[in-house]
């Protein structure tokens, strides 16, 4: 009786005060302004929710402390159920779960004892990560060692708790306890009264569920926090691997804030990302920009951003959002915002899927659009994409003279065509790229496919532009390329820019223009394998492959790309360290093309380094801007004379001729 | 303050030049226009002035064609109060446009300051500035690359010959030609884009200035291309041979020594 009513109590100030500060934070995810996307597909989501949170699939993917964590993940699931019945025969003790049958409850029992061996191994391994290894992106942190303090408590007062109600009580089922029996026996050698023993189990057993209460209490505030938000995330992610950029509505009066300028200006889903972040830095670790100085850590954003919510919510539940202050605040400075090349490289390691990119996109989207506070560098590229419908100072009328002498119809000249070869402004414009661009048409006509260009009616599909956060220019140029080509009835697309590629399929839909659009990687890979193509000249004993951004982790194309190198005859393709998803960044994405980099090592260099370490004499991209930036690399690391960086439309050609 | 910005519609820097069919002008067809660069400078100019004065109001003005209402969109994105289009057929020349602001401008609440770009990209006279000072008697300060603002008197900084500067001191109200270096102009935010694209333009003809066809004081015909740019020489040999064949070729083919 008197542990009942103490029960009652202790539990109801415990689950009192962590129910009341979990309210606060739904409240303060409903709180959240920003527009949130649609989520279908229920079926499909059941599914891979269920993979990713059950069969841990996305936490796995780092292997040692995979395991270690859905050990102790599974665990605590099985474990849940022995302190279920722990409270129930608390508050009444003829609510023991024996109802189940002698055999059922033997195995529950059993269970106990199996998981809680098997969690404590999961800590251990977790604590000599984090106390011993320590991995450089984990960073130390207070709040994870508390958790693994906890845990590891509640595992040892379980075994404690076991071996003294084995002792002190003699229970029907002592056997099944198969490894507290054993604990037991050690304790016997102490040589206590059957009442001690029992006076022990009571006292483990409510040591236990002070420290369950204790962790319930602290759980709201800490990057636990994710066992609930986590699932929740990762039903609701982002079901396809390419995605496109939020679109906004200009045309909807209500709108007048664009982008992000308070934390409350984000959706509910990116607070629910906020809340589900485990601080274990897998982003981090494969982030272009941290991993050459700059100010950006996708994981600190992520937690600096919590703490930026966290620091105004009482004013945003007080409703004085006028009060809330700014997104960019100490720690997210503009220079954080500005550093991110759009890799997506964090979002793809994220074991809860919480996607960064968004967010960054947001608050420059304000700063942009609302602010006008963007790197100076970037003006004249907005108004050459304004006027010239190109980001290079060049004439709009200039755009097809690349394809002069080269008798390539437009789609003016109404010809029957499979497929339109969009240019883009990188192969339209800039020597190098034009070059590759001339050989991509080689290919094309030598494996007699019929084409065309827009030539001076095509513009700048605008990527740039929207991901450094102008949305009406990117919009304005994106509305013009749909009406042309859809005047032309357009259908089938093959471009050699994966930005053009990204922006066109997946982002042009939003604006009326749905088309089946191809990155030329694809489209000499399929020709390859029709027998339209056929490589028969040597290129290069080795190359290396660079994967763009916008291709692989944007699209999920690796392996056409792939496909075509190894189609040249006598080649090896050599991986670098860092290929496919976790391929590091050329530092051109996000517009950062179009800046300067002022702060750290450079990003292409880098880049550079690790395919010059490959050994490999060609440098295969698929990307102009990536040709670019490697180009830059090779001659910042005096490496022009024995490294050579290829379009693989350039191999292609050089191969077939 | 009372602060007028007058501006200029031109074709975009980036435009290939081709002429008209009878070499009366520039084919302008298709050619995208802008608002001339310099003047961008005088527009962010009076912006920041008006911003650090409260109770300012800034006006722009633009005289020309139907189509010259482009800028004044612009310079009203960009922030400006007010603007007004003097309508003025293409192909008038600078004392045409002189006397059409200054008149208007004489109607206006009175000016403390009027900006101007120090030229505009098209025709690169760089004469309206001092030509409506003169017709409103007040100073002109020309090529302006840096202004500090004290009350009546302001301080500018002007580039002259040999890439150096000068100081001068001049009294309100006064016409300022900006050149590049006086500021980073801004770029417009989406608001006010929005905003400018309902803002009412005030419009008035410039034969109600008093501006007439014999204010053409200047008629240009007869537009030429220069002529295309020979393919340079390359002078092979050693040393001393390359020299004496330069030497040859300076005194017998471009005739400067
Ligand atoms: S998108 Fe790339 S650069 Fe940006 S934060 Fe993520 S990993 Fe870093
Ligand atoms: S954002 Fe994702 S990957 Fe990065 S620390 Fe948080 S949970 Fe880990």
């Amino acid at each position: 009786m008197l542990q009942t009513v103490a029960f009652v109590i202790v539990a109801g100030i415990a689950f009192g005060y962590s129910g009341f500060r979990f309210a606060k934070l739904f409240q303060l995810l409903k709180s959240m302004k920003g527009r949130t996307p649609k989520f279908g597909r229920v079926a499909e989501r059941i599914v891979t929710a269920t993979v990713d949170i059950l069969g841990q699939r996305a936490v796995l993917r780092d292997p040692w402390i995979g395991v270690a964590h859905t050990m102790i993940f599974w665990g605590f699931l099985i474990i849940t159920l022995g302190t279920l019945e722990q409270f129930a025969m608390t508050l009444n003790e003829g609510w023991t779960f024996e109802f189940i049958g002698q055999t059922a409850y033997s195995a529950l029992i059993w269970s106990q004892d199996f998981f809680t061996a098997f969690v404590l191994y999961g800590i251990l391994y977790a604590a000599y990560r984090r106390l011993v290894k320590r991995p450089k992106n984990l960073g130390q942190s207070q709040d994870a060692n508390n958790i693994l303090m906890f845990t590891g408590s509640l595992m040892v007062s379980i075994f404690l708790m076991n071996s003294f109600h084995v002792l002190g009580s003699d229970p029907w089922f002592k056997d099944s306890y198969f490894i507290s029996k054993h604990l037991a026996s050690v304790f016997g050698g102490l040589g206590f009264s059957t009442e001690t023993n029992h006076g022990l189990y009571i006292f483990f057993k409510w040591l236990h569920m002070s420290l369950v209460l204790g962790f319930a209490m602290y759980i709201p505030g800490s990057k636990h926090l994710h066992i609930l938000a986590a699932g929740p995330n990762t039903a609701l992610k982002h079901l396809d691997v390419a995605k496109g950029m939020r679109t906004l509505n200009f045309a909807d009066e209500t709108l007048t804030q664009y982008g992000a300028a308070k934390i409350t200006d984000l959706s509910w889903k990116d607070a629910l990302d906020l809340y589900s972040c485990t601080e274990c830095g897998r982003c981090e670790a494969l982030c272009p920009a941290w991993n050459t100085e700059k100010p950006l850590s996708p994981k600190s954003i992520i937690i600096d951003m919590k703490k930026n919510l966290y620091a105004n919510k009482d004013l945003i539940l007080a409703g004085k959002a006028d009060e809330v202050t700014s997104l960019i605040d100490a720690r997210v400075t503009d220079d954080v915002i500005w550093a991110c090349t759009s890799c997506r490289a964090c979002e793809v390691a994220c074991p809860v899927f919480i996607e960064h990119t968004d967010k960054i996109f947001d608050a420059r989207r304000n700063l942009v659009m609302m602010e006008s506070r963007f790197p100076v560098e970037v003006q004249p590229v907005f108004k050459n994409m304004e006027t010239n419908g190109t980001p290079w100072a060049f004439s709009a009328s200039e755009r097809a003279n690349w394809a002069e002498g080269l008798g390539i119809p437009t789609m003016a000249e109404n010809p029957t065509i499979e497929v339109l070869l969009w240019v883009g402004c990188a192969g339209s414009y800039d020597e190098r790229n034009k070059n590759v661009l001339k050989s991509f048409v080689n290919v094309l006509k030598r494996a007699e496919v019929k084409f065309a260009i827009l030539g001076t009616e095509e513009q700048c599909t605008g990527d740039a532009a929207r991901r450094i956060g102008n949305e009406y220019l990117f919009q304005s140029l994106a509305q013009t390329n749909v009406e042309t080509l859809n005047r032309y009835a357009v259908k089938d697309i093959v471009t050699a820019c994966p930005h053009c590629f990204n922006t066109l399929k997946n982002e042009y839909k939003d604006f009326g223009g749905t088309y089946n659009v191809m990155h030329h990687s694809e489209f000499m890979a399929k020709l390859v394998a029709t027998g339209k193509l056929k490589p028969t000249q040597e290129v290069a004993k080795k190359i290396t492959f660079h994967d763009s951004c916008y291709l692989g982790r944007w699209n999920n194309v690796y392996e056409e790309p792939r496909s075509v190198i190894s189609a040249i005859p006598n080649v090896e393709l050599v991986e670098m360290k860092q290929n496919r998803k976790d391929g590091m960044c050329c530092g051109a994405g996000g517009g950062r093309m179009w800046m300067e980099e002022t702060i750290g090592r450079r990003v292409n260099v880098v880049r550079t380094e690790q395919a010059l370490e490959t050994g490999a004499p060609v440098i295969a991209s698929s990307c102009p801007f990536c040709m670019t930036m490697l180009s830059d690399g090779v001659k910042t690391k005096d490496k022009v004379d024995s490294v050579r960086v290829l379009d693989i439309a350039e191999l292609m050609d050089a191969s077939t001729s | 303050m009372n602060l007028y910005v007058c501006i200029k519609r031109v074709p975009d820097t980036e435009m290939k030049v081709k002429l008209k069919a009878d070499n009366s002008g520039v084919d302008l067809a298709g050619v995208k226009t802008i608002l001339s660069p310099y003047d961008e400078f005088a527009v962010e100019e009076a912006l920041r002035v008006k911003e650090k004065n409260a109770g300012s109001t800034v006006t722009a003005i633009t005289a020309g064609p139907a189509e010259a209402i482009e800028v004044l969109r612009t310079a009203l994105a960009m922030g400006c109060d007010n603007a007004i289009h003097i309508e003025l057929a293409d192909g008038s020349d600078s004392n045409m446009a002189a006397k059409a602001i200054a008149e208007c401008l004489k109607k206006e609440a009175p000016a403390d300051l009027i900006y101007f770009g120090k030229e505009a990209i098209d025709d690169g006279a760089a004469m309206v500035p001092q030509m409506v000072a003169a017709r409103m008697g007040i100073p002109s300060v020309t090529i302006v690359t840096g202004i500090e603002y004290s009350g009546a008197t302001i301080k500018c900084k002007r580039e002259i010959e040999g890439g150096s500067s000068e100081t001068v001191e001049v009294t309100l109200p006064t016409v300022i030609a900006a050149s590049k270096g006086l500021n980073e102009p801004r770029y417009a935010t989406l608001p006010n884009i929005m905003k400018a694209k309902k803002k009412e333009v005030k419009a008035i003809k410039a034969s109600d200035l008093g501006v007439a066809a014999s204010d053409q004081k200047v008629k240009l015909s007869n537009f030429q291309m220069p002529p295309p740019k020979a393919a340079g020489k390359k002078i092979e040999g050693d040393a001393a041979a390359q020299a004496k064949a330069l030497v040859q070729l300076l005194h017998t083919e471009a005739k400067v020594v």
